[in-house]
């Protein structure tokens, strides 16, 4: 850092106003982490700047001057990452773009223009007022617009329309140097040349601060439905995945689930959960524009389950029923985090997803641990949890993380399907990822962001 | 040999309130603007009734008044565990006040037959006035246990259940036929499960008018020449700024300006 913090502090204020910068620790402790579950989340630096500006303009004004400085800048959203991602770990700027949330809303195009620091809250009811529809969800609904490109946020609904990579059609972003960039558009296609609009989408704040976002929407569906099925066991479940993707029907989500977790979510929202059958449920969301048309595909994929053997599928109609359902599943992190050391999200194709479940049963016992799982199903995606033993994180941890990373790669996977990397799984990408391809992403980040300014030690160290 | 109980459920179809609009300028809810769906107290109303089938064996039979479209909230509550369904659905049904509409309630449950129980949600949450259960009791003449929250204990021949009334919860034995009224607390409704979701998509509806019921009693008592109430007017309340008033002297003095105060505004000496 070239400059004193509180000379830096007073070019803050000078940008931004003075009522939009914090100094005081005490005032910005939220923002000094994410919800990465504490044993595996990094500490935040002392010596940090809070800043909060309202405009483009300032946001370029605060990289030009931390760029000359040479001071770390720290992009925060919503603050709802898994890795560490937006932690400010060295001494710097922290930038929150909450006060910039407009959303715009073009029905001819079918697109919605939003300010970084929107919610997803804000965006789905805004849709929803719109008689449009934003398909993803990643569960907690205060993650900003910015942070769900940034780590191109994936969640339940991603089997139909996909991940945040699907949706955005243009950014405006400002780079290290405070120059401004407008990628993409409100186009269906382009083939102007590389493709920066999406090389940024994903990379977690590290080459550019995303300040503005065209994303693409879809009518609104009349119709929509919920369905639990009850299965025997895991690998029944996994394998109904296959046949009802092939029987036609394409659902909004297909999740797994297991009724230890998902009664202890239930229990932790003091709910009850609707299905007691099975020792493994499938969660499917389908919606369509009739009825009739959403319960055509619901018996195909009620025959598809019952050639394995499933339980009859019981449906959440109402809204109300739905939220409820969709709630349960969403908090069950949130209810196993007291007790969780960290939480995995490897992907594979989704074919090999039951060769994925049984690698993990292996590792589970040949350490004697419990690893709760569940996931999201459709897209290959495991959410495995690393639990503490007698309260604490043990010496085991380590060794079943890397177990289940590698079996992950074994079958043709990936060490983060959604969560990205962060700050705590950068050696894993390492050890991961082909020597070649790491050298072009630290060639690709050098020429973003020479100083290192943007997120250091994040994703690519 | 008995075959178990002949349960009534008394359902209202009600807009889904997380949607509905009001309509200021000519005081009601809009309807049109959210979807129709069964009031939430009556699905845990046909949980109970469900329970007690599974529990005792017997025939669910439920009953709605409305027009055409509340037959899809009877569809709903044949998927969720009733196993026949009546809608009360006639022009000169219209316009009745709570009533009236028991009355109507009433007239349909004679002429079902001989029953045991009736079980009803709390109150709908369109009203808000937790009568019609109690009123359809009164019509026919038989014992009713409100706001129950907890089935404790049923038989063939009479049920136990906690009832809370304001602060305490009262355990009532009621031998049947009577009627109780149930809320939130008492039960998770139960979702429907495909086969039986499908299967109520086909099932006959039996639709009754004025003219079926009838031959039981008057005419003048349905719709709303049956009602003695009726809605004058709807409105948001505006939260007016209460006005106060300093009285000075010695304690004789402030007790005597209060008192004429009071009796200015209409109190006794």
């Amino acid at each position: 850092m070239n400059v004193s913090e509180d000379a830096l502090a007073q070019e803050l204020v000078s940008i931004v106003g003075k009522e939009w910068v914090v100094t005081e620790r005490e005032y910005m402790l939220s923002y000094l982490q994410d919800e990465t579950p504490e044993p595996v989340r990094p500490k935040a630096a002392s010596n940090l700047i809070l800043v909060k500006p309202i405009s483009t303009s300032e946001v370029s004004e605060i990289l030009k001057t931390a760029n000359q400085a040479r001071v770390p800048v720290f992009p925060v959203g919503g603050r709802t990452g898994l890795v560490g991602a937006c932690v400010p770990t060295e001494p710097g700027v922290i930038l929150s773009l909450e006060r910039m949330k407009r959303l715009e809303i073009d029905r001819d195009n079918l697109m919605v223009v939003a300010e970084a620091g929107a919610t997803l809250g804000d965006l789905l009811r805004a849709c929803d007022e719109a008689g449009l529809f934003f398909p993803p969800h990643p569960g907690d609904e205060g993650a900003q617009v910015g942070g769900l490109i940034a780590t191109n946020a994936g969640g339940v609904r991603a089997v139909k329309y996909g991940v945040m990579r699907n949706y955005v059609k243009g950014a405006e972003v400002v780079l290290a140097t405070g120059e401004v960039l407008n990628l993409g558009g409100k186009l269906i296609k382009d083939n102007a040349g590389y493709n920066l609009l999406h090389l940024v989408i994903g990379s977690e704040g590290t080459l550019c601060v995303i300040t503005k976002a065209t994303i693409r929407l879809h009518p609104k569906s009349e119709h929509s439905v919920t369905v639990v099925v009850p299965f025997n066991g895991r690998h029944e479940a996994l394998q109904a995945v296959q046949k009802i993707l092939l029987s036609g029907v394409v659902p909004l989500a297909i999740e797994y689930v297991e009724p230890d977790e998902i009664n202890l979510s239930a229990a932790h929202l003091n709910e009850k959960w609707p299905v007691q059958a099975g020792r493994a449920q499938l969660l499917i969301i389908l919606n369509a524009e009739s009825e009739e048309e959403l319960l055509v595909a619901c018996e195909k994929l009620s025959a598809a389950c019952s050639e394995i053997g499933a339980g009859e599928p019981v449906l959440a109609e109402t809204r109300e029923e739905q939220d409820k359902v969709l709630r349960i599943r969403s908090n069950i992190y949130t209810a196993l985090k007291p007790q969780l050391v960290d939480i995995l999200d490897v992907t594979v194709p989704p074919s090999n997803l039951g060769d994925l479940m049984d690698a993990v049963e292996r590792i589970a016992a040949k350490h004697g641990v419990h690893l709760p799982v569940y996931g999201h199903a459709g897209d290959g995606n495991l959410h495995v949890h690393v639990m503490k033993e007698e309260g604490k994180a043990s010496d085991y941890v380590a060794k079943v993380k890397k177990e289940i990373y590698e079996a992950g790669v074994r079958l043709g996977g990936v060490i983060t399907g959604e969560h990205g990397v962060g700050a705590i799984r950068t050696q894993e990408l390492t050890t991961a990822t082909d020597e070649k391809e790491l050298s072009l992403m630290r060639g690709i980040k050098r020429l973003f962001d020479p100083n290192n300014i943007l997120n250091p030690g994040k994703v690519i160290t | 040999m008995s075959k178990g109980l002949k349960i009534v459920v008394l359902v209202k179809q009600v807009p889904d309130i997380e949607k509905v609009r009001f309509d200021y300028e000519k005081g009601r809810l809009d309807r049109s603007s959210a979807e129709a769906v069964i009031n939430p107290f009556d699905l845990n109303a046909l949980e109970a009734a469900a329970q007690i089938k599974e529990k005792i064996g017997g025939v669910v039979t439920v009953v709605s008044m409305g027009p055409e479209q509340a037959e899809d909230a009877l569809r709903d509550a044949l998927a969720r565990g009733a196993d026949e369904a009546v809608l009360l659905s006639d022009l000169r049904f219209a316009g009745a006040d709570t009533l009236a509409t028991s009355y109507t309630l009433s007239c349909a449950v004679r002429k079902l037959g001989a029953f045991d129980l009736i079980v009803c949600g709390e109150k709908t949450i369109d009203g808000d006035t937790a009568q019609v259960g109690p009123e359809v009791a009164e019509f026919l003449g038989i014992p009713h246990v409100a706001y129950v929250n907890e089935i404790l204990d049923v038989s063939i021949a009479e049920i136990t259940v906690k009832s809370r009334l304001d602060k305490d919860n009262y355990v009532v034995k009621m031998c049947f036929p009577g009627l109780i009224t149930v809320t939130k607390d008492a039960n998770v409704p139960r979702l429907p499960t495909l086969k039986d979701k499908l299967r109520s998509r086909k099932a006959e509806i039996a639709i009754w008018g004025v003219g079926d019921l009838t031959s039981l009693d008057e005419k003048q008592f349905f719709g709303l020449q049956g009602s003695p109430t009726w809605v004058a007017r709807v409105f948001a309340p505006t939260s007016g700024k209460k006005k106060g008033q300093i009285v000075e002297g010695t304690p004789e003095e402030k007790a005597r300006k209060v008192a004429e105060i009071l009796i200015k505004l209409g109190a006794s000496q």
